[in-house]
């Protein structure tokens, strides 16, 4: 699963600490879902959404070979 | 959406101050420095080349061995379970990997153990197998974390 979160967090000119206080997770979980090493659960996927005022499908996408 | 089997964060500093001395105390006894705290103790079951079979009653013994063993299992899982500061999903799923990951080095290492080791080595190593799954779990978890943390101070 592919995602642009790094544009998204660009859009709010946020930090990956400051958005990881606002959803409530850890910032290796930002950073590891923005270098695409961690694929995150539905509900941290739908925060990070509604966050950003935004469909999940708008930031997150599947890949060819998922 | 963090497992709940873990115990609270404040636990893992208790534990590191209980393992490294445990460790340290814990190799030497392994090479044979160690000390006398005889004392009587209620035994299950013990037995001994040239002793009589002793079952459900009490019997002199050094406990030294013991205390370390002890000491070394608690403070092994007080490292091992409490929580991070910031445990959340990611770091859950960290620690599970490394968990798998812990489990076939330790038994990898035991299976080359018992083709390749012979006679009291081979004891030893089975003493210190009885610790080596908790430890190797805590240093590869502890490696992932800490490596993830130097890429993101590379990041911005």
């Amino acid at each position: 699963m592919k995602n642009n979160l790094k544009v998204q967090r660009a859009i709010l000119n946020i930090t990956q600490q400051e958005l990881a206080n606002l959803i409530g997770v850890s910032r290796q979980t930002i950073n590891a879902m923005e270098l695409a090493k961690y694929v995150p659960s539905t509900v941290l996927a739908l925060k990070i959404a509604k966050l950003c005022g935004k469909n999940v499908e708008e930031i997150f996408f599947l890949e060819e070979d998922d | 959406m963090v497992s709940n089997y873990l115990l609270p964060n404040k636990y893992k500093k208790v534990g590191w101050f209980l393992l490294i001395p445990s460790l340290v105390l814990g190799f030497l006894l392994t090479i044979g420095i160690e000390y006398n705290i005889n004392t009587t103790v209620f035994a299950f079951w013990f037995d001994e080349i040239m002793e009589d079979l002793v079952l459900f009653s009490f019997i002199k013994e050094n406990i030294y061995n013991e205390i370390i063993g002890v000491c070394l299992l608690i403070s092994l899982a007080l490292v091992a379970f409490s929580k991070e500061k910031n445990e959340d999903e990611y770091i859950s799923r960290v620690r599970l990997d490394s968990l798998l990951w812990a489990t076939y080095i330790n038994y990898g290492l035991l299976f080359l153990a018992i083709i390749f080791i012979y006679g009291i080595p081979f004891q030893t190593i089975m003493i210190y197998n009885m610790f080596t799954i908790l430890l190797i779990f805590i240093i590869r978890f502890n490696l992932v974390l800490f490596i993830t943390k130097r890429q993101m101070e590379n990041e911005k």
